[in-house]
């Protein structure tokens, strides 16, 4: 399988305090991958590390893995097209990593149809976006979005009315439009129904059929429901890794979670 | 978005070009080279003026009340535009004056003579004849024109790019653009600045070439171009903040980040904003300094920026309507009460005298409304409409 995203000993403190710590992790194409941690794992920061927010102090950030040919040594080598490193926040945008926020972060005062035409791909570049209108196809594929985020009969709704289930759908529903590779989701199920949250696993897993998707929770029960790899964090680098069953099964896990 | 919405927008504005037309119309029907009189010459001036400052206030609504950028600048650009047009104009009329005074003479001046006439008439005031070389291109009109929009672009380019790009935001970009138009103040004042320093530039008011039609067709003139340039304004950015651009923008208002997060470069949509504003506000002080016939550093002083943040404030920010009422109604009141019109109130020991209690009454209403209507007289007005309903 070829890797998407691949983090490399990264390590940042704040002030003296580390809050990533020499942390290796990798996600495949199509991959569905959960994150847990206590509060203060380091969870937010490795997103805003991946997301350019912020520079970590070592360590490296690749994204998107290559086989190239070389004549020369008649074999493939591994090339990676991009170091997110060197990179702002708008332009690792553009490469395809989407980002859901831990509170929901939509345009409040905007409809839940407008919200979804500003996140949708094209040329963001100002002088294009001038004279850029909504299309037949485009409008097609916003209402299929707002379909499979069951916001259709919102459409025309202002965001900020809805509920916070609903706001967190739409968020998801605006990373869909905006067609990313990968998807980071931090915290989906904050403050959902049952039923919402029922409802959420199923979009997150559709997702995945077609992209990466890392989702960070610090909701055992709802990472239970994801069926995928879970990654254990805490102070800043991994603890356990593997199938939920394995992970929950760990000691140190145990302590971590339950000694709390 | 639905047919009829649609409708009702274009609607929108062209009630808008309906109603500045008429009322164009309307005074040049009762001015008194194509009327009967009644409205004077001056109050034409005054009223192209305040033309002018609505259009300063549309841009000041741009950038403020869709992209959330509070510059405390704008108003240098507005006057900087001033400048621009004044050069020509000053340099203009003063060579003409000296050339007809020089036809008496029986020899023809020299080029060197001429230029010396011109910058002593200039610049004797603060002590010179050499004409500086900023002025190189003050004998053409056109250069000028394009100077008008050039130095303040290039200015709000480079100081918004090293703004916006080291992330500069909110209460510390309000006053990094409030020190540019202090500092940009301050440099006008000194006499050795090549722009007169505080005498400013004056007799704008007469165009060289057409003074001869007099003052009263010339302000009817600069009353309708400031008309025509407005709604021009007025559909511009209706369009372009009704369209995704605009959603663009107003969304980095309500949430920086997010839009970032989205993959557009926020930083070249605020630049984009800033400049085309300085742009716009440069044009508009370019019609507005022929009118009030005098130009001087006081002018572009910190305090006439925070006056446009404060009709925007007063007429609704976010609406486009908002900073129109709010700059026409604050400044016309304002010029009718510091102009000695409005009645002093006598109050037995102490006299209201409005040229120095206006001030303490704009403060008062400004508190007033802001505290009633978040969005201004329109959003005032908005919601009793609303209620009624």
């Amino acid at each position: 399988m070829n890797t998407l995203l691949k983090v490399e000993k990264i390590s940042v403190s704040f002030d003296g305090f580390k809050a990533i710590n020499n942390l290796s992790y990798s996600i495949g194409k199509n991959e569905l991958k959960a994150i847990i941690g206590p509060n203060g794992a380091g969870k937010t920061t490795f997103m805003d590390i991946i997301t350019g927010q912020t520079k970590p102090d070592e360590g490296k950030v690749l994204f998107g893995e290559r086989s190239v040919w070389l004549e020369s040594d008649q074999k493939y080598q591994v090339v990676w097209d991009e170091n997110l490193l060197m990179k702002s926040e708008s332009q690792i945008a553009l490469l395809g990593i989407g980002r859901k926020f831990q509170r929901p972060t939509v345009f409040e005062l905007k409809t839940v149809f407008e919200n979804l035409f500003i996140s949708m791909k094209k040329n963001r570049n100002p002088f294009s976006v001038l004279f850029q209108k909504l299309n037949r196809d485009e409008k097609n594929l916003i209402e299929n979005i707002l379909g499979e985020i069951s916001l259709k009969n919102e459409q025309d709704r202002i965001a900020g009315e809805l509920s916070h289930g609903q706001k967190q759908w739409l968020e998801i529903g605006m990373l869909l439009t905006q067609e990313p590779k990968l998807l980071l989701i931090d915290e989906p199920a904050a403050g959902m129904t049952s039923n919402e949250r029922r409802q959420t696993v199923e979009i997150l897993k559709k997702l995945s059929a077609d992209k990466s998707v890392i989702v960070v929770e610090h909701d055992m029960e709802f990472v239970k429901d994801l069926e995928c790899e879970v990654t254990v964090l805490h102070e800043g680098s991994i603890l356990s890794e593997g199938s939920i069953e394995h992970v929950s099964s760990n000691n140190e896990v145990i302590e971590v979670y339950l000694g709390r | 978005m639905t047919n009829s919405i649609n409708d009702l927008l274009a609607r929108h504005t062209l009630i808008f070009t309906i109603v500045v037309v008429i009322f164009s119309l309307f005074i040049t029907f009762f001015s008194e080279p194509y009327g009967n009189g009644l409205i004077s010459t001056s109050f034409v001036k005054t009223l192209g003026k305040t033309v002018c400052l609505c259009i300063i206030a549309l841009a000041m609504d741009v950038v403020w009340g869709y992209c959330g950028i509070l510059s405390l600048g704008h108003f240098a650009f507005f006057g900087l535009g001033g400048y621009m047009i004044g050069m020509w104009l000053m340099y203009e009329r003063t060579a003409i004056i000296v050339q007809e005074a020089a036809t008496n003479e029986l020899l023809p001046l020299t080029e060197t003579e001429l230029s010396n006439a011109i910058g002593n008439q200039i610049f004797g005031v603060v002590g010179g004849y050499d004409i500086p070389s900023i002025w190189m291109f003050a004998d053409s009109l056109g250069l000028q024109l394009i100077l008008v929009i050039a130095v303040p672009g290039i200015l709000a380019f480079i100081f918004g790019w090293l703004a916006f790009r080291s992330r500069v935001t909110g209460v510390y970009l309000s006053i990094l653009t409030q020190a540019l138009t202090l500092a940009l103040s301050l440099y006008l004042f000194q006499n050795d600045s090549g722009l007169r320093g505080n005498n400013g530039l004056s007799g704008l008011q007469n165009i060289p070439g057409i003074e001869y039609l007099g003052q009263e067709i010339i302000s009817i003139g600069f009353f309708w171009a400031s008309c025509i340039f407005l709604i021009f304004i007025f559909l511009l950015f209706h369009s372009l903040m009704k369209s995704k651009f605009g959603l663009i923008i107003t969304s980095i208002r309500d949430n920086e980040t997010r839009v970032r997060f989205l993959g557009y470069n926020v930083e070249i949509y605020k630049l984009f904003i800033f400049v085309l504003t300085a742009i716009i506000s440069s044009i508009a002080g370019a019609l507005y300094y022929p009118q009030a016939g005098i130009i001087n550093p006081a002018e572009l002083a910190p305090i006439a920026s925070i006056y446009l943040a404060v009709w925007v404030a007063i007429g609704g920010r976010g609406k486009l309507y908002g900073a129109i009422i709010g700059a026409a109604f604050v400044s016309l009141f304002s010029s009718w009460f510091t102009g000695g019109q409005a009645p002093d109130i006598p109050l037995g020991i102490f006299t209201i005298e409005w040229v120095n209690w206006w001030t303490v009454l704009l403060g008062f209403g400004f508190v007033i409304i802001t505290i009633f209507s978040e969005n201004g007289i329109i959003g005032f007005l908005r919601n009793i409409f609303v209620k009624e309903k």
